[in-house]
């Protein structure tokens, strides 16, 4: 057993389940998605890909690949929750909502993607 | 008038025909060059302290979020992610706007405290590691070869590679460069390869820094590149250059190979792979001395055309017969003393090594020690070579012969450029530089290979034919090096001049160089050779003819080229010179004179 397999598959695990743990719910009700737990999606996700950097193969060119979109679409979300709750006068409106949890929404296609990855990765890889 | 885009194209269509731009008969193997970005190297290399400054600031942050504060009316306050982040942000890049937006309270304060540390260490962090993975040199060296690759696969135009960039390297880029030709050099020296970015070059030349015997780094430095022509070895390692003659033959058979060689060994493998040119410029020194001896003209015109462009010509020096001293039976001393004896001069050796016992010319000792030298009888003798591989002894050697005896010709091996000024300044009347007797030879053969076998071809002239053709070529161009350029008669060469000679017409050469046109000047090209066949005709005169399929030399200068280039190409100016018509040059014009000339047939 390689800690560092553990430690990888553990971060990419853990950014689609806490991004999915966000996404459940109703698309616009506010009280079904809790802020915290996208700010630790955003965290996960940065670490995650901060640990694909430099793996040479094509697989880990898709891996990051794959990251560098959910975070991308989770960044999005973060800053239109921002805006919506400090900048606009009516605070988190279902509107907003739906806008933020459909971002989250497509960064979890991302982590799915990711995590699907990291399964072909391991049943393509034999023990000898 | 001469329609001047069609000179221009068909001086295009030529350069793009000379014969270094041979397309490459197979397939170029591909450069190995690390397909990985610098970028991702240093983004794996700052995969921990990258991975550190997040964490710190999501632990900064989530705290902020989590610590209960109080607005300024004091009633209980969190703060929300957007503010804490922003926080965060000027505070751990030590901006500092102060508590916004609200007062923090102490428990807020010492979580801020504890954050700045945290971050303040995560930044220096991932700064110390970026600076140390800039200073490392293999990442430095890495970030080189990788421009150095990306510099000469972009290389449009055909180019040569330079492995090895010593005294003979620099010799010869700086000559590419005046021709304008590009070169791409490989060095094992970072101090050469320094010197190769400040060399006053008219365009940049790319230097790296490898070892040449690595099959990969010349492909990186061109030999992966279709547009690379040729491969000049030229290490003061003869295996290196073996090395190279060896991966340039099996990995580009199509390119043409220059390799510096003294051992006649390694000259010897060489020659099995491919068809490399190979310099030895000891051996090629001798071969130019006994061309000195038998034709002092001839030899000055050799030393002339193969130098470099633009060069003043060489005075006229005769080499006496009589009993030669040479002090130093190297590698060069050997092969002098051997093409002397050829020469039938009765030769004296000073060397301190065993002597041959057969050899009772041999004298044994310094020639810089003033009995031993006494013992060679300067007095007598009509030359000294000083060719041992030190300076300082050349230098003095010759000092104490010219005492002895100051009638005596001299001659000196010139080893560091820097002494150059020294040997000057003594007054030889010939110095061999190896460097530059092996650049003067990779040039001309490369540079034009007509050129090379008419040079070749000199020694077995006579002195007064030399004599006369350099007399010429200073009457019609100047005691400056003129252009010397590559004529082939064909459609691409000279597409009007053979639409003419395909209509069973023939034309003397000097009718074609304007010599009979009436109240014009003719024009100042010295033709230097005709190929016709595996014929070659040396400087044809005047009432040579000149047929399709033939291949020139000429010499002269760029107006006069230009001219010339002119005359073949176009109609227009090829009728003017050889007909003294003007023809209309435009196609209207030319239909309503043939239209009118052929009413006038009909009248």
């Amino acid at each position: 057993m390689n800690l560092e397999k553990v430690v990888f598959g553990f971060f990419i695990l853990l950014a689609a389940t806490l991004n999915f743990g966000f996404v459940i719910g109703d698309i616009d009700d506010p009280v079904h998605h809790n802020e915290f737990e996208l700010f630790a999606a955003v965290v996960v996700n940065l670490i995650a890909t901060v640990l694909k950097f430099g793996d040479r193969t094509q697989i880990g060119a898709i891996h990051l690949a794959t990251s560098l979109v959910a975070d991308l679409q989770l960044i999005a979300a973060s800053i239109v929750w921002a805006y919506a709750a400090y900048a606009m006068p009516d605070g988190i409106t279902p509107h907003a909502m739906a806008s933020i949890v459909s971002l989250a929404g497509g960064a979890l296609f991302a982590n799915v993607v990711s995590v699907v990855l990291l399964v072909v990765e391991t049943l393509s890889f034999h023990r000898r | 008038m001469t329609n001047p885009l069609l000179a221009f194209w068909q001086r295009i269509l030529q350069a793009e025909r000379a014969p270094g731009a041979r397309r490459p008969a197979q397939r170029v193997p591909s450069s190995p060059a690390p397909r990985e970005s610098t970028i991702f190297l240093v983004l794996r290399r700052m995969r921990a302290p990258l991975i550190g400054i997040v964490v710190f600031y999501a632990v900064s942050v989530l705290g902020l979020v989590l610590i209960p504060g109080v607005d300024d009316a004091g009633r209980p306050w969190r703060m929300g992610f957007f503010h804490a982040f922003y926080f965060m942000s000027y505070t751990a890049t030590t901006i500092g706007f102060g508590e916004i937006p609200h007062a923090f309270t102490d428990a807020q304060r010492m979580w801020v405290t504890f954050s700045i540390y945290l971050t303040v260490v995560g930044w220096a962090w991932a700064v110390g590691t970026l600076l140390s993975l800039l200073q490392d040199h293999g990442f430095r060296r890495a970030i080189a070869l990788r421009r150095f690759a990306v510099r000469v696969r972009a290389l449009r135009e055909p180019f040569v590679l330079v492995a090895g960039y010593g005294q003979t390297g620099q010799r010869l880029v700086r000559s590419l460069d005046m021709l304008d030709r590009r070169a791409t050099v490989l060095d094992i020296e970072q101090d050469r390869i320094d010197d190769l970015g400040l060399a006053p070059l008219v365009v940049d030349v790319p230097g790296l820094v490898a070892d040449a015997r690595v099959p990969g780094h010349l492909l990186i430095a061109g030999l992966a590149n279709p547009r690379c022509t040729a491969a000049i070895a030229l290490t003061n390692d003869d295996e290196v250059n073996l090395a190279i003659v060896m991966t340039a033959a099996l990995l580009r058979p199509d390119v043409r190979v220059f390799a510096r060689a003294v051992a006649p060994r390694i000259a010897q493998r060489m020659q099995a792979f491919g068809n490399p040119t190979v310099v030895d410029p000891f051996d090629r020194f001798g071969d130019y001395l006994r061309v000195a001896i038998h034709s002092p003209s001839s030899f000055r015109l050799i030393e002339w055309l193969s130098g470099a462009p633009g060069s003043r010509l060489p005075r006229l020096r005769e080499v006496p017969r009589g009993r030669w001293i040479v002090s130093g039976h190297g590698r060069f001393g050997g092969h002098v003393v051997a093409d002397l004896r050829a020469e039938g001069m009765e030769v004296t050796v000073i060397e301190p090594g065993t002597p041959a016992a057969d050899d009772p010319s041999m004298i044994v000792g310094y020639g810089t020690e003033p009995e031993v030298l006494a013992r060679a009888d300067p007095a007598t003798a009509v030359g000294f070579i000083a060719a041992t591989d030190n300076d300082t002894a050349n230098l003095s050697m010759i000092a104490s012969a010219r005492a002895a005896n100051p009638g005596l010709f001299l001659i000196a091996r010139e080893n560091a450029p820097s002494n150059h000024a020294l040997f000057r300044a003594i007054g030889l009347d010939f110095a061999l530089i190896a460097s530059r007797v092996v650049a003067h030879e990779v040039l001309a053969h490369m540079t034009s290979p007509l050129l090379y076998r008419f040079l070749e071809s000199l020694p077995r002239r006579d002195d007064a034919w030399a004599s006369a053709l350099v007399a010429r070529l200073v009457r019609e161009c100047g005691e400056r090096l003129p252009d010397m350029w590559r004529v082939r008669l064909d459609d691409a060469g000279a597409p009007a001049l053979v639409d003419w000679l395909a209509d069973g017409r023939s034309v003397p050469l000097g009718l074609l160089l304007g010599k009979r046109a009436r109240g014009r000047s003719h024009l100042r090209i010295v033709p230097l050779m005709r190929v016709r066949g595996d014929d070659a005709l040396l400087t044809p005169d005047d009432d040579a003819d000149v047929a399709a399929g033939d291949e020139f030399l000429f010499a002269g200068r760029g107006e006069a080229r230009l001219v010339f280039n002119a005359v073949l190409a176009s109609e227009t100016a090829r009728d003017r010179v050889l007909l003294g018509v003007d023809r209309p040059s435009g196609w209207v014009w030319r239909r309503l004179s043939r239209a009118g000339s052929a009413a006038g047939d009909r009248a």
